[in-house]
């Protein structure tokens, strides 16, 4: 019984839990031993879910599982390699050239995520792309809120320093 | 507030995370100032790129096998049970005990083989794996089966009766791969599996509602079918009628 349970209510969200993992070790494998380690662990603390959201609940489990086997420095930061990933959720209202601007724009930020420092990047993704609240996100790092604000802060400063580059530096080749 | 104290809490503006009487200060702030205005947009534009980073989901091979994480201890307690009644009817030595063991023991497998087919479609729809074969046309889907199962499935043309045939895919229940049959009415998605029956019998048709899922099994020309939908329950029995007439 509990395992029907377990099913109806983890299962739903692993979309969530392997594009988190996914962000924390930058690459499938990694992200699919993580997740597979979580739902594991899940099904063990099963009892430990109040009604609380499952979301939070199963993201705090995976990123325990990812610190406990990859957070030995040097480890969980090598080098993103993210070229395989495309947009595919084009805006209908923009003209062809808007497109192509703004995929560029797309694909500037998604390399900057993968270049900001793992505490950085994992707030930005808990925030934009899981659309957890300050709370929710400060229970799933184990932070307090005031360092949640400080890291978000921190790391879109940082992306917006990726996306309005000095002009000095790489704007020229539009020119010629 | 001034552009400072703005600065302070820009994010949480933006997140909507600031509580009321801040926000108002923020805001009046930020009606009067342009640079402040400026910082909140290119955040926000920000946000919005972010946004359209693609997401990761889990690969359809990978959610199987989270799904499956769980099986092996599933039957413990329920083997011991049983081990524990053979035990008890062997002694006593009466078919009748054995009998009813027999019929309890059929019961249970079908309320398990239920929920093991609940679970399917529901995984079905969840990691949007539904067709391996996407047709409306059942001389399309019927022979896409051909070499990937031992047996042909019936493909019906149900759209006279409000039932189009959508698709199908090859699917694993009963320790087998089996054919998955899908079928609209509406909004609604019905999968039927099919796969050789172990006996020849003609089942009554066994009703059942199982996590807020309209559940039919019954077995016809040697075939076990299992029908599941969150269809109501007197449409999906016209189904279950026009599927098997």
């Amino acid at each position: 019984m509990p395992h029907r349970e377990f099913e109806e209510v983890v299962l739903p969200h692993l979309d969530a839990a392997f594009n988190y993992a996914r962000w924390l070790t930058k690459s499938d494998a990694d992200a699919e031993d993580v997740v597979q380690d979580a739902a594991v662990r899940a099904l063990r603390f099963f009892s430990s879910l109040r009604n609380d959201d499952a979301r939070a609940w199963l993201l705090t489990i995976v990123r325990n599982t990812w610190y406990a086997r990859f957070s030995k420095p040097g480890r969980a930061d090598q080098h993103a390699v993210f070229d395989d990933m495309k947009d595919e959720r084009p805006d209908e209202q923009l003209d062809p050239e808007a497109l192509v601007i703004q995929q560029q724009a797309v694909e500037r930020v998604q390399l900057a995520i993968g270049e900001l420092p793992v505490d950085f990047r994992e707030v930005i993704v808990l925030r934009e792309l899981e659309g957890l609240s300050y709370k929710e996100i400060a229970g799933v790092i184990g932070a307090p809120i005031g360092t949640v604000m400080s890291r978000l802060a921190r790391a879109r400063e940082q992306l917006l320093a990726v996306l309005t580059p000095a002009p000095t530096s790489g704007g020229a080749g539009e020119l010629s | 507030m001034n552009c400072p104290e703005v600065d302070r809490v820009i994010d949480a503006y933006i997140d909507g995370e600031l509580g009321a009487a801040e926000a108002v200060e923020a805001r009046v702030h930020l009606d009067s100032c342009p640079a402040c205005r400026e910082r909140v947009a290119a955040r926000a534009s920000l946000s919005q790129l972010i946004r359209r980073v693609p997401y990761r989901s889990a690969p359809d091979r990978f959610r199987v096998a989270v799904a499956n994480t769980r099986r092996p201890a599933r039957f413990s307690p329920q083997l011991l049970a049983w081990a524990a009644m053979i035990t008890v009817a062997v002694s006593l030595g009466s078919g009748a005990v054995i009998r009813t063991i027999r019929a309890r023991q059929t019961t249970a497998a079908t309320e398990t083989m239920a929920q093991d087919v609940v679970a399917g479609h529901v995984r079905a729809l969840m990691g949007a794996h539904l067709f391996d074969v996407r047709s409306t046309d059942q001389h399309t889907v019927k022979p896409w089966f051909l070499g990937k199962l031992d047996f042909s499935p019936p493909v019906n043309d149900l759209v006279p009766l409000g039932f189009p045939l959508v698709g199908g895919r090859l699917d694993y229940l009963a320790g087998r791969p089996v054919a998955a049959l899908v079928y609209q009415r509406r909004q609604h998605t019905i999968n039927v599996f099919v796969w050789p029956a172990s006996d020849s019998g003609e089942a009554p048709t066994d009703t059942r509602t199982l996590r807020g899922f309209q559940v039919r099994h019954w077995t016809h020309d040697h075939m076990a079918f299992w029908a599941v939908s969150d269809l109501n329950d007197i449409e999906l029995d016209q189904f279950v009628h026009a599927l098997t007439p």
